[in-house]
């Protein structure tokens, strides 16, 4: 009896205990299985999940053939361990760090002194970076090289294969930012948003099934595609290199512009930068400054004012003025020719064939301020194009109340008003297409990663002169080329080919110096413009004269005739006479 | 409490021996549908287990495969890619350029064309100059880091290679002299760029050259 109590005691301590563990674990269970649940299982996850980026890839930049411009690619940043950096053993022989960094020296043409150093300047380092932007073949190579302690990591970068063709143009890529250009600007469209994944993978970095979690998906970028021919573009911004540097040119810039639809086809800015490796550009020719830096265009503004004067009815081509050899603004102030003359008997044509400053001026008082500055206007002077390029400039045409009584005369031979040498173009164009404007265009638009192609919107034509108006003033350009003393640097057999020159001076803090913008603005074939080709060079040094930009404005335009097999003129011109 | 401390089979039959009994009269009736039914139940427990099991062992086997697939497919993507800078490099203007006046090809502006239909000549047709230029001009302010690819080099180093193996070919026939060696860099060369009469640009710099090569 005694027996059976005292083991009945016992049990019931025994039980008592075994209740008490039980409900300890319950408690625990329902601790962590209720009320922490949500935070421990985040824990956990966080320790076996691996995050992964998923890279999205920006938009490329295309011409019109779809030849890349820009694009990503593909590059790897090596880098190691310091702690972890030793002499590891392959195929049984020890490799030593110095060997195994003249390894990765050998097929990254790196310093292997300076990787050497990279590892030992700070040995208890977690992290350093040896190599950056690997291309992927020389990342095969490095990974053939089978060394424990060398990391790579992808990552995409930007390049441009032309280099730097169209770098005024495509602008380029910062370290976190597009910089300049398109680039900049379409900067939504380029766009691309890294995706992130997470997923918990075994101890052999196999992912375990079903564990991938996408956290946020990538966003690739879409391509922008451009109007220009890079091809066209190379040949125009080699010339002006060539030309430019003969002239010792501070820079040049040249555009050409299809008629019909007034699409750029080359906007070339000289001396331009690598985007490839920029930091060593200067500056000032990291821009498109077709489109940035307005100056004052000189004589070639003439054509424009002609058009202008002869769509009021204020004159016609064969129209018999007398240009005098001094052109008398107010008493004490007059406005001279290039090469002063006497008094000539000129048609309109005349005036435009010989340039004359003072017989433009005697038909220039025939308009009033208001109705020019009007005109100006119209032709697109004093505001941005239809390209509305990033930082583009309006230029600037004077409001009518500050036209002083000089400067009503000088604006139609391209002084005293700033323009941008894509206005210029687009001014030509206007005269080449019969008077009507089509505003240029230089980015035809955008197809997104679904493939969706969102045109940018198209400019309205606008009529600026009538088509009398504008044809009068090519037959008046035709003269120059066909008759003038540059004939035989302009002329191209067979086509029939209209230009104007420009020697304009520049405007400095005291007055205008000697310094010169020479340019040549024209058109081709003749009878009926297809191609526009505008070519300016700053502050020339070798010759001041616009004739030195002549060789230059012919080969680009013989090359665009070419290029785009355009047939050769088959009508003969019928010009009007000079004089009289 | 007591009670069932004890109780074990040998015990409960002692005390309640009457409803032990009927007990296990029924067990006996019931005792080999249920075993039948335990062993079906078992079975089926274990029939689900190894196919979840092959099922997982399946989808690992998968999920290695995929691992393998992915690489496979990253590295046909990096070949593409490769490929595709090596034809950008190819295709650049410069490059062309080079190429074409390796080959001693001269550029003619002049345009001039054949009219198929009847053999018209169109346009004035000038035959162009060897001094017509062909060389490439340095178009930054001399802060290009311009280095050829290696696939552009090659397609020199080929050409090069070539030309000077026709020009010796040429020069063993006219003059007859020993057949030269293929690969023979002691041979007459052929400057494949005219660099040197180039003239220098005005901010320096240098575009990639196979005549160092």
């Amino acid at each position: 009896m005694t027996h059976q109590r005292v083991s009945s005691r016992r049990m019931g301590v025994a039980l008592l205990v075994v209740f008490l563990m039980a409900g300890l674990l319950v408690s625990r269970l329902v601790d962590v299985q209720v009320v922490r649940a949500a935070e421990l299982k985040e824990q956990s996850a966080e320790i076996r999940a691996t995050a992964e980026v998923l890279w999205a890839s920006r938009g490329s930049i295309v011409d019109s053939f779809g030849n890349y411009l820009a694009t990503d690619v593909d590059r790897y940043d090596i880098s190691a361990d310091p702690r972890k950096v030793g002499d590891f053993r392959r195929d049984g022989e020890i490799v030593t760090v110095s060997e195994a960094m003249a390894e990765i020296a050998l097929i990254t043409e790196a310093n292997s002194d300076e990787l050497l150093y990279a590892v030992t300047q700070d040995p208890a380092a977690h992290f350093t970076y040896l190599v950056k932007s690997v291309s992927p073949e020389n990342r095969e190579a490095l990974r053939d090289l089978r060394n424990p302690w060398l990391q790579m990591d992808l990552v995409r970068e930007r390049t441009y294969p032309f280099g730097p063709v169209t770098a005024n143009l495509t602008g380029m890529l910062g370290r976190d930012e597009p910089l300049a250009g398109v680039e900049r600007k379409y900067d939504p469209c380029l766009q691309a948003i890294n995706g992130v994944a997470s997923y918990q993978r075994g101890a052999d970095g196999i992912r375990l099934p079903g564990t991938t979690q996408l956290v946020e998906e990538p966003i690739h970028g879409g391509d922008v595609t451009l109007t220009i021919d890079s091809d066209l573009q190379w040949y125009v911004l080699q010339t002006l290199a060539e030309h430019g540097s003969k002239l010792g040119a501070e820079y040049g810039s040249a555009l050409v512009v299809r008629v019909s639809d007034g699409h750029v086809l080359a906007a070339a800015d000289w001396p331009t930068f690598d985007p490839n490796d920029f930091s060593k550009a200067p500056v000032e020719f990291m821009g498109a400054r077709s489109f940035s830096s307005p100056y004052e265009p000189g004589s070639i503004m003439k054509s424009v004012g002609i058009a202008m004067l002869i769509d009021a009815g204020y004159t016609y081509s064969e129209d018999k003025i007398v240009a005098p050899g001094f052109y008398q603004v107010y008493p004490g102030r007059f406005i001279k020719n290039f090469v002063v003359a006497d008094d000539r008997q000129l048609t309109a044509a005349g005036v435009l064939h010989t340039s004359s400053n003072t017989g433009i001026s005697v038909l220039a008082n025939r308009m009033p301020k208001a109705e020019a500055t009007r005109y100006f206007g119209q032709f697109g002077f004093g505001e941005v194009t239809g390209i509305n390029f990033l930082g583009e400039s309006s230029g600037q045409v004077l409001p009518v109340d500050r036209v002083d009584v000089v400067t009503r005369y000088n604006q139609f031979f391209g002084q005293g008003i700033s323009v941008t040498a894509a206005q210029m173009a687009s001014s030509y164009q206007t005269l080449a297409n019969d008077g009507v404007r089509v505003p240029l265009r230089l980015v035809d638009g955008c197809t997104t990663n679904d493939g969706e192609f969102i045109a940018e919107p198209l400019g309205e034509p606008v009529r600026v002169v009538s088509q009398s108006a504008a044809q009068q003033t090519v037959r008046m350009m035709e003269t120059i080329v066909a008759q003038g003393p540059l004939r035989n640097t302009l002329e191209i057999p067979g086509y029939r080919v209209a230009a104007k020159t420009g020697t304009a001076e520049i405007a400095t803090s005291s007055g205008y110096g000697d310094d010169r913008v020479i340019s040549l603005a024209g058109m081709a074939p003749a009878e009926d413009p297809e191609y526009v080709v505008l070519v300016s060079f700053y502050k020339p040094q070798t010759s001041r004269v616009s004739t030195a930009a002549a060789p230059a404005f012919h080969e680009i335009l013989s090359h665009v005739l070419k290029h785009y097999r355009v047939a050769p003129s088959s009508q003969p011109a019928v010009l009007p006479p000079l004089t009289w | 409490m007591t009670v069932i401390a004890h109780t074990s089979a040998g015990t409960s039959r002692a005390t309640k021996p009457a409803r032990t009994r009927s007990t296990r009269q029924r067990t006996q009736a019931n005792q080999v549908p249920k075993l039948r039914y335990i062993v079906v139940l078992l079975a089926g427990i274990f029939a689900i287990l190894g196919g979840q099991l092959l099922l997982s062992i399946a989808v690992s086997g998968g999920a290695y495969e995929i691992a393998s697939l992915k690489s496979e497919l990253r590295g046909s993507h990096q070949k593409q890619q490769i490929v595709s800078e090596e034809i950008s490099a190819l295709v650049a203007p410069d490059t062309l350029a080079n190429l074409a006046s390796s080959l001693g090809m001269v550029p003619d502006n002049n345009p001039a064309y054949i009219r198929v239909s009847d053999g018209a000549v169109l346009g004035e047709a000038i035959p162009a100059l060897a001094s017509s230029g062909g060389q490439v001009f340095a178009v930054t302010a001399g802060t290009e880091t311009l280095v050829a690819p290696a696939i552009v080099e090659d397609v020199f180093v080929t050409i090069s290679a070539s030309m000077i193996q026709r020009t010796d070919e040429a020069g063993a026939l006219a003059f007859d002299v020993e057949e030269p060696t293929f690969g023979d860099t002691q041979g007459p060369v052929v400057s494949p760029v005219s660099l040197s009469e180039a003239p220098a640009p005005r901010f320096g710099g240098s575009i990639p050259s196979p005549v160092t090569r």
